[in-house]
């Protein structure tokens, strides 16, 4: 296993070394565990996020660039208190259920905060957790011939300024902020400890020994290939996505903010664990600590105009059942 | 059981191999190194989507991007991507044509290809540039179903040993 630590760089470099070391593997290569920690806070999409997910405006007048990477998850807020770790392989090494295959290599991850002292979990949501709440945002992708599963070690973070580079109006900001605080935490652990663990749990992991290593020509070759086209304007731009009656905005696996506006009418539900947690406007029955599949069945059969939110809702719960 | 066995009608008509609960039908060609079946639909037009183990392996798809109708796409471009539990895979195209329809279904509900891989979920039509009407790589037929087979059997034992 090669183990590859960019330091402390921009933004944009915070995303492209580790695309460039996908990008250029090769079957047969060895995984590579790599490290980068950004200097300065942004902004990343996930790669089929609508852009109108982040308040531009307000991420511009902040001086916050907004990136897009080709891996999955929503838009994050991201600063130099997190540390980013990718682990990288050749697709071909790659199989089964992609959820499965994500699961088997954010557990060396795990077993690294263990190693720390720190009571992580790999939860039945697929998230890397601490007591219920949040502490490693993580997402996979298939960049070229190499797949890679990216990670953070959270030493803190501004649970303000990432509800706050979110494109959403009150009620839904202010409640998707109290739920942040609950879900999402930090976890202050010493960096250099922590991937001298990764290090030792992903070699153990793959049965090999680290060495640690510098980028390669070829590598180098698409580390600038992926600095242009990150910072493409019309890449991060992507693709225009259709409006949808219900904006979901997905606070960790398992808790989710639906906000439903149709003709003049707004309502926002939150659901935690699978229940109907807190519903803020007018539904023809009250919802609030209902199983959300039951809710599902019951807004399905009250009204038509809310069958979006009730698709919303099983849609979410379908995510949870496939992780 | 031998293979002439598990062969059976479809719901289409076409027959049919089950191979370790994974079907394979045989009238169209599987395309091995992107896992996607490629249907003669007549006029030079050829119909793509995912092979049930390909939709299997992404589990229930979150997003699906697919190219502009019109647009010109040679064998190993990417043309779209999917998303399915965070995980972004690319879609490359296994074939020389132009694109001439993506099926709006899908696009408005991705996980139909993973519901209905051989029928309801297609993902797109091309219509194949001339003197490429024989696509490079696919397989059919007997060929298919031992590609199938060897595929499925690699994919569960990775699975097995995930549990």
């Amino acid at each position: 296993m090669r183990t590859l630590d960019f330091g402390t760089t921009s933004a944009l470099r915070s995303q492209s070394s580790w695309h460039a070391v996908a990008a250029a593997m090769r079957p047969g290569d060895p995984p590579v565990l790599s490290f980068v920690r950004p200097a300065e806070p942004y902004v990343c999409l996930g790669y089929h996020r609508d852009i109108a997910e982040v308040d531009g405006d307000w991420c511009q007048e902040q001086g916050l660039p907004v990136l897009r990477r080709k891996v999955g998850g929503g838009p994050v807020y991201l600063d130099d208190r997190q540390y980013f770790f990718q682990v990288t392989l050749p697709a071909a090494a790659v199989g089964g259920h992609r959820a499965a295959a994500l699961a088997r290599l954010l557990a060396p991850s795990v077993a690294a905060l263990r190693r720390l002292g720190v009571p992580a979990v790999l939860d039945g949501y697929g998230e890397v957790t601490v007591g219920g709440a949040k502490v490693c945002g993580h997402g996979a992708g298939q960049v070229r011939e190499g797949v890679t599963v990216v990670g953070n070690l959270i030493t803190g973070f501004d649970h303000e300024r990432a509800t706050r580079v979110l494109a959403l109006e009150e009620p839904v900001r202010s409640e998707v902020l109290a739920l942040m605080r609950s879900y999402v935490a930090s976890t202050p652990v010493d960096a250099e400890a922590w991937k001298d663990a990764m290090v030792r749990e992903y070699a153990t992991h793959f049965g090999t020994t680290p060495s640690h290593d510098a980028l390669r020509e070829d590598e180098l070759a698409r580390l600038e290939r992926y600095d242009e086209l990150l910072g493409d304007p019309e890449f991060v731009a992507g693709q225009p996505r259709p409006r949808r009656a219900v904006r979901t905005v997905k606070v960790r696996a398992g808790v989710w903010v639906h906000e439903w506006r149709h003709a003049g009418r707004q309502v926002v539900v939150t659901v935690a664990d699978g229940v109907v947690r807190r519903v803020i406007g007018e539904l023809p029955t009250d919802l609030t600590g209902v199983d959300v599949g039951a809710a599902a069945r019951m807004l399905a059969a009250a009204d038509d105009d809310l069958a979006p939110l009730a698709g919303a809702f099983s849609s979410a719960q379908a995510e949870v059942a496939a992780a | 059981m031998t293979e002439t066995d598990r062969i059976s009608r479809g719901s289409g008509g076409a027959d049919v191999v089950d191979v370790r609960g994974y079907v394979v039908r045989l009238d169209r060609e599987y395309h091995p190194p992107t896992h996607l079946w490629v249907l003669d639909v007549g006029g030079g037009h050829r119909r793509v989507g995912l092979d049930a183990l390909s939709a299997e392996t992404y589990g229930r798809l979150a997003q699906l991007v697919l190219p502009p109708v019109g647009r010109r796409v040679e064998p190993g471009d990417e043309v779209g991507s999917l998303e399915a539990a965070k995980f972004v895979g690319p879609l490359v195209s296994p074939l020389h044509g132009i694109v001439r329809a993506v099926n709006a279904a899908v696009l408005e509900d991705p996980d139909l290809a993973v519901r209905e891989p051989y029928d309801g979920g297609w993902l797109l039509e091309l219509e194949l540039d001339p003197g490429h009407d024989r696509v490079p790589g696919t397989v059919a037929g007997d060929r298919a179903v031992a590609w199938y087979e060897s595929a499925v059997a690699a994919h569960c034992e990775i699975d097995e040993a995930d549990r």
